[in-house]
């Protein structure tokens, strides 16, 4: 008896102290957001190779500095580097964009210039002539066809960029097409006072998501505050894929586009012949073609934000089918969002927005962290540098409180995937005691990753170091002249 | 009195221990994690699905560190059935008994592996 009532009360104890230290030390309703742009910064941004740790074998060093907001790499026939500066960041800072070649000893020669209408967010060179997206914040996205000496001609324009998310890309297909990815133009399908905040909406009060074929609406529409015209304290009601404080119908049909939200598309070279490959995406950011001939593109999840908020969903890799819908605004990963792990903590749980699904979205070949900005991407050619056939993808780090609380820094690294399995391993990440920007953990390494590239030889993967990208409750405030490309190396075989 | 304040300090003291253990994991910082036995191989294929996107390699990400929490595994697989907090229950029909096995042994070889030691 005294043996049974000891063992009962060892076994409440261990209990109690377990349980109180689960919730103790992991209460995510008790914490406060802890992301890696919730810092503050005092320039010049500190560069040490030392800061960022590898596997054995491997080497890096800062190849370049003092860029602002770099988004995207490339080599030209001769592999010598060139860098795209973005010329436009969230937080509302226009600078101008710019095609830039590094030239080894680090010096920069401006290429050519852009107007006042970025994010200029990637680049890639193909049979004499650089091609890269510009994001279109003001004027629209379009895809640039720039020759070496700097002559610019466009070759796309009119694609829905005026929101959250851009033009991008874009990568050339072994048969010379010309493929990138254009974003949504809100979170989840509903434009609100996230938009608001993002600084768009007040530019371009009726813009809003495009479907890339017919869709018929459930007829959700969402009661908010007319963030357009605040001093006349009205509430409106906003549904899916029309302009914010437009209500929708049940079983309205909204009419597709091929120059639509959410898609990856395709072009010759010459500009012509304009595709829709698929659709469906929320954020289809990198794109790269495989050893073997495959797409696939990065996808960034939903955020906890806006009208529509939906939790816990990571960004993805897919491979791209042609003529699939991948899921937006209703699936994550190929989940359904109305299932309970993606209930917005004290929110309510979102429901479908589309009457009838195109199809069943597939699965993804990877997930990422949530939130970790799964970017540009470039796969392993070389036994130089080894793992060959793997997708090495930047995480440009969380964005936290804006895209919704991380107890920890989320991203801000290099991490490489194994597309049979969906394996996702961490290749280069900051030294220190947690994960995080240097700004935030100190050491000198990495702020946030956005692109990586292999040079022409696959020896050597460079990688694009947006800079320093501090958040807080007002909002980005991006750091210029912060910006690093990085070069990593193998140095001995393990 | 004595049993409460007792159960107090020892939580204390655990949640100190957790807080000074590393919870870092992945090649760069501790090297290339050993699998020792198909079960752990499974289980990181388990993880890498279900659960890496909250905890990313056992790290803190949305949700908190596992790495270096002194939780039992029994627990684990408790709260991984039942939720807790913002984390979703796994039912059987996602995560199958036989999953959740493997899954708890490679928590365990994750929690194992070599610690960081750097500042």
């Amino acid at each position: 008896m005294k043996t049974d009532n000891k063992g009962t009360s060892n076994w409440k104890t261990v209990l109690f102290i377990t349980v109180s230290a689960t919730l103790l030390c992991g209460c995510y309703a008790l914490r406060s957001s802890d992301g890696g742009g919730q810092t503050t910064f005092t320039p010049p941004r500190e560069v040490r190779a030392e800061g960022v740790a590898l596997p054995n074998g491997y080497t890096i060093e800062a190849v370049a500095s003092g860029l602002t907001f770099p988004t995207g790499a490339a080599f030209d026939e001769q592999n010598r580097l060139h860098v795209v500066e973005s010329g436009y960041s969230y937080g509302e800072v226009w600078t101008t964009p710019r095609l830039l070649r590094i030239e080894p000893d680090g010096a920069v020669v401006v290429v050519a210039s852009g107007g006042k209408n970025g994010p200029w967010t990637g680049v890639t060179f193909h049979d004499r002539d650089f091609f890269v997206a510009e994001g279109g914040v003001l004027e629209g996205g379009r895809i640039l066809r720039i020759t070496s000496s700097g002559q610019v001609s466009v070759i796309v324009e009119g694609l829905p960029s005026f929101g959250d998310h851009h033009t991008d890309g874009p990568a050339v297909s072994p048969e010379g097409w010309i493929y990138f990815g254009q974003g949504t133009a809100s979170n989840s399908g509903i434009v609100g006072e996230d938009n608001s905040k993002f600084g768009w909406l007040k530019r371009r009060p009726n813009f809003h998501d495009i479907p890339g074929e017919d869709i018929t609406l459930v007829g959700h529409n969402f009661k908010t505050e007319d963030f357009v015209h605040p001093s006349s304290k009205r509430k409106v009601s906003t549904g899916a894929f029309v302009p914010f404080g437009t209500p929708t119908q049940p079983n309205q049909v909204i009419k597709g586009q091929t120059k639509c939200s959410g898609s990856v598309l395709r072009v010759r070279p010459n500009g012509d012949n304009l595709e829709l490959v698929a659709w469906g995406f929320r954020n289809p950011f990198g794109l790269a073609f495989s050893p073997d001939g495959e797409l696939y593109v990065t996808d960034n999840g939903f955020d906890d934000r806006g009208s529509r908020p939906i939790w816990g969903t990571p960004d993805v890799l897919w491979k791209v089918e042609p003529g699939a819908w991948y899921g937006w605004p209703d699936f994550s990963g190929g989940e359904p969002v109305n299932a309970e792990q993606f209930d917005p903590p004290g929110k309510p749980r979102p429901n479908f927005l589309l009457a009838r699904h195109p199809s069943k979205p597939p699965r993804p070949v990877a997930r990422f962290a949530v939130h970790a900005s799964a970017d540009g991407f470039d796969f392993s050619r070389s036994e130089a540098f080894g793992h060959i056939g793997q997708a090495f993808v930047a995480l440009l780090g969380d964005e936290s409180p804006a895209t919704g609380k991380t107890l920890n820094p989320v991203g801000f690294k290099v991490v490489r995937v194994n597309v049979a399995n969906g394996m996702v391993e961490d290749l280069a990440v900051n030294r220190g005691p947690r994960n995080g920007p240097a700004s935030k953990m100190g050491g000198g390494g990495f702020e946030r990753p956005v692109a990586v590239r292999f040079d022409r030889d696959g020896a050597a993967l460079y990688v694009v170091d947006f800079g320093v990208l501090l958040h807080d409750r007002n909002g980005a405030h991006p750091q210029e002249n912060t910006g690093v490309i990085w070069k990593i190396r193998r140095s001995a075989v393990p | 009195m004595r049993q409460p304040l007792h159960k107090l300090l020892i939580v204390a003291a655990l949640v100190g221990i957790a807080g000074c253990r590393s919870a870092r994991r992945g090649e760069p910082i501790t090297g290339p994690m050993p699998i020792s036995s198909s079960t752990i191989a499974q289980g990181r294929l388990v993880f890498q699905r279900h659960c890496h996107q909250c905890h990313p390699g056992g790290e803190g990400g949305l949700g908190p560190a596992l790495n270096n929490k002194p939780i039992p595994l029994f627990l684990v697989k408790t709260q991984v059935r039942l939720g807790l907090g913002a984390m979703p229950e796994f039912h059987k029909q996602r995560i199958s008994p036989e999953e959740l096995d493997q899954l708890t042994a490679y928590l365990r070889a994750l929690r194992t592996a070599a610690q960081h030691t750097e500042p």
